[in-house]
């Protein structure tokens, strides 16, 4: 059995790598930079003996998943994880369409074209584990991030169907709608809320593989802050500026 | 780390992804930082961004034929013990925190438990991958472009960002150290018994109590030790979490340390040691005692201490110390540790080595170490001693040049492989590197 571990060379995507190989499990790593996967896979064969394969594969690039097929068809694939996102500073609704279409791919289509590859395979195992990784930015559209903020509300929606797709089958659809994480992104930034480690994401992922999670707000403190700006009046929701 | 330099608005950047390691030729100033451990101000200055490595933090090979690590700069020496442990190997030549990094212990040629027999981290290193904006990324040894891998250990990351090493690490002899302390009455005497025993021993250092007024001023314990084999557990092998930083150690507003306290303290720990004198210790307590030292180091609160380390030529080493407790006195200082290690090398360019006796003393920031502090380094040049640089965040740029001849000779190097001197940190500025 192997794990199929997208944006695996850094963040969260390389925490979870980490504990899905000292727990022996086979992997494949999925990321952009040849280079990057190359080190993380080295890591991980030195360090846990874990047999682990790398793809370079661009997230952004709408056709790049195709190159998933031979993949998807040949090896016992059972988990999935897709740690993935892409945000844009500039992300207030008047991006270039070539842009839109990259952030757009790489939150959303992406994942849907790579879980397609693989889902009927787990289906006929009636096994397996689809992780998706969402943002707290899906709660409301904000104008800071209007296309990063729709397409993690679309990829919610989909692994809402997707879960009710598997609901009778032994595949477990999982969905964790994340808050700031402490990752190269969010280094020296002054955030109104505290950021979680990836390894602390990643321990509570591993242990809830195989459970019916539904959709969960990590960490836990973002749930009741997720029904208070939900229950935002819009007179007052539209005067925040965050 | 020691409180001596602060930054108002420091620029730090963490990369994660190779990509950053590409050529390119419009870079700004910047300085490599690994834990940020150090008490000079090495990883950080104003003008300069401070790139930390730690996301590189990945072992890449080992290789049980060589005994070989090829480890990312990043990786901290606590997470490649673990590693080589359960393997049966280590590295001789570690300095006192687990949480220290790859990188920084080439980039500040630290010295580990016995210098005197193990040498100083370079001695350890196979090779270093370099990276440096305008040159891309380079593989450096003593075979590769032996300068520049010469002027990197050791360099103050002046050279560029160390992005990885392949390091040579030796078979483990036990998983336990038996430890044995003696107790002497005078610096001399302690430094004497350090010499004779280096050869034979896998750690040696000597504990000094010049806090104490009269004839016990001086008294301490030599403290060596061998690695014996006991039964290997998991527990024994895995180092506890620290959450130790600069912050960290700065957590108390105010200074808990004056003579009465020192004195105290330091005459539990005497008696505390002289009880026991033959005690077998954990891998994890004989490898890494600094861990036991950051309720001490934190106890100096926010305005931090002082350290200065010299190494002092062994004819010389009695006269220093009687010259030392004479200028304490007058200046009215309290010193509150005196840490002893035997070594037996050479220097090269600005690394920290030589023959004799490293004495570094510490001290809490205050108008009497101010005073006492330049005697210290006249007291150095006059018997030629060589002080520490990555020790000391206050070592005037005279006293650097009067002790390292070689300084011009690494200026030259550090000039012809980068003429814009583009790696600059508070450390190179205040010594003119």
């Amino acid at each position: 059995m192997s794990a199929l571990v997208f944006g695996a060379s850094a963040g969260l995507g390389r925490a979870l790598a980490r504990e899905l190989a000292s727990r022996g499990e086979n992997l494949v790593l999925v990321a952009r930079n040849p280079e990057d996967l190359a080190a993380e896979a080295a890591h991980l064969r030195t360090v846990y003996g874990a047999t682990v394969e790398w793809m370079a594969l661009d997230a952004s690039d709408p056709r790049a998943t195709e190159e998933l097929t031979e993949l998807a068809g040949a090896a016992a694939i059972r988990d999935l994880f897709f740690p993935i996102g892409m945000g844009i500073e500039e992300d207030d609704g008047s991006l270039p369409p070539a842009t839109i279409a990259a952030l757009v791919s790489a939150n959303l289509t992406s994942v849907m074209a790579a879980v397609s590859l693989f889902l009927p395979r787990l289906l006929a195992a009636n096994v397996g584990n689809i992780i998706g990784i969402g943002s707290v930015a899906a709660l409301r559209g904000r104008s800071r991030n209007v296309a990063y903020a729709a397409a993690k509300r679309g990829l919610e929606s989909y692994f809402e169907s997707l879960r009710h797709r598997t609901a009778a089958s032994g595949v477990r659809v999982q969905f964790y709608r994340l808050g700031y994480l402490d990752t190269q992104m969010s280094f020296g930034r002054h955030l109104p809320f505290p950021k979680a480690s990836v390894q602390a994401i990643a321990c509570t992922v591993m242990r809830n593989l195989g459970k019916d999670v539904g959709c969960m707000p990590l960490p836990a403190f973002w749930r009741p802050v997720g029904w208070a700006l939900r229950a935002l009046p819009w007179r007052i929701y539209r005067r925040l500026n965050f | 780390m020691d409180g001596g330099v602060r930054v108002a608005s420091a620029a730090v950047q963490r990369p994660d992804r190779h990509a950053h390691f590409r050529k390119h030729e419009n870079a700004l100033p910047a300085i490599p930082r690994g834990a940020g451990f150090s008490f000079a101000a090495a990883s950080f200055g104003s003008g300069a961004e401070s790139i930390e490595v730690t996301a590189f933090d990945r072992v890449l090979d080992f290789d049980t034929r060589t005994g070989q690590v090829e480890v990312e700069a990043g990786a901290t020496l606590g997470a490649l013990f673990e590693i080589l442990a359960v393997r049966g190997y280590y590295l001789p030549v570690q300095p006192g925190h687990h949480r220290i990094t790859v990188g920084g212990c080439i980039a500040a040629n630290v010295h580990g438990k016995n210098p005197a027999r193990d040498g100083t981290f370079v001695a350890q290193v196979e090779s270093v991958r370099l990276f440096h904006p305008h040159h891309g990324c380079l593989e450096l040894s003593r075979d590769k472009e032996p300068a520049l891998f010469h002027a990197t250990c050791g360099g103050m990351g002046l050279t560029g960002i160390i992005v990885a090493a392949r390091l040579r690490t030796q078979r483990l002899p036990g998983a336990s150290l038996r430890v044995a302390h003696r107790q002497v009455t005078t610096i001399a005497e302690g430094a004497g018994l350090l010499t004779e025993d280096a050869a034979r021993s896998d750690l040696a250092y000597g504990w000094f109590d010049c806090a104490r007024r009269g004839r016990a001023h001086g008294r301490g314990i030599v403290v060596t030790g061998q690695f014996v084999s006991t039964r290997e557990t998991e527990s024994t092998l895995k180092l506890p979490r620290s959450r130790f930083s600069p912050e960290a150690r700065a957590w108390l507003p105010f200074s808990l340390l004056n003579p009465a306290s020192i004195r105290l303290v330091n005459a539990a720990y005497f008696w505390s040691l002289r009880r026991s004198s033959n005690t077998i210790v954990t891998l994890a307590d004989g490898l890494y005692p600094t861990r036991a030292n950051e309720l001490y180091l934190s106890l100096f609160g926010r305005r931090g201490l002082h350290e200065c380390q010299a190494l002092v030529p062994h004819a010389n080493l009695a006269e220093f110390a009687a010259r030392l407790r004479d200028h304490a006195t007058r200046a009215g200082a309290c010193i509150t540790l005196t840490v002893a290690k035997p070594f037996n090398g050479t220097s090269d360019l600005i690394r920290f080595d030589g023959s004799g006796i490293s004495l570094a003393i510490e001290m809490p920031r205050s108008a009497a170490a101010d005073r006492l502090l330049p005697e210290v380094d006249r007291l150095v040049v006059d018997l030629g001693g060589r002080p520490n640089i990555i020790k000391d965040s206050r070592l005037p740029r005279s006293i650097f040049e009067a002790t390292y001849p070689d300084c011009d000779r690494f200026r030259t190097i550090l000039r012809r492989w980068d003429p814009q001197r583009l790696f600059r940190s508070e450390l190179s500025e205040r010594l003119g590197l």
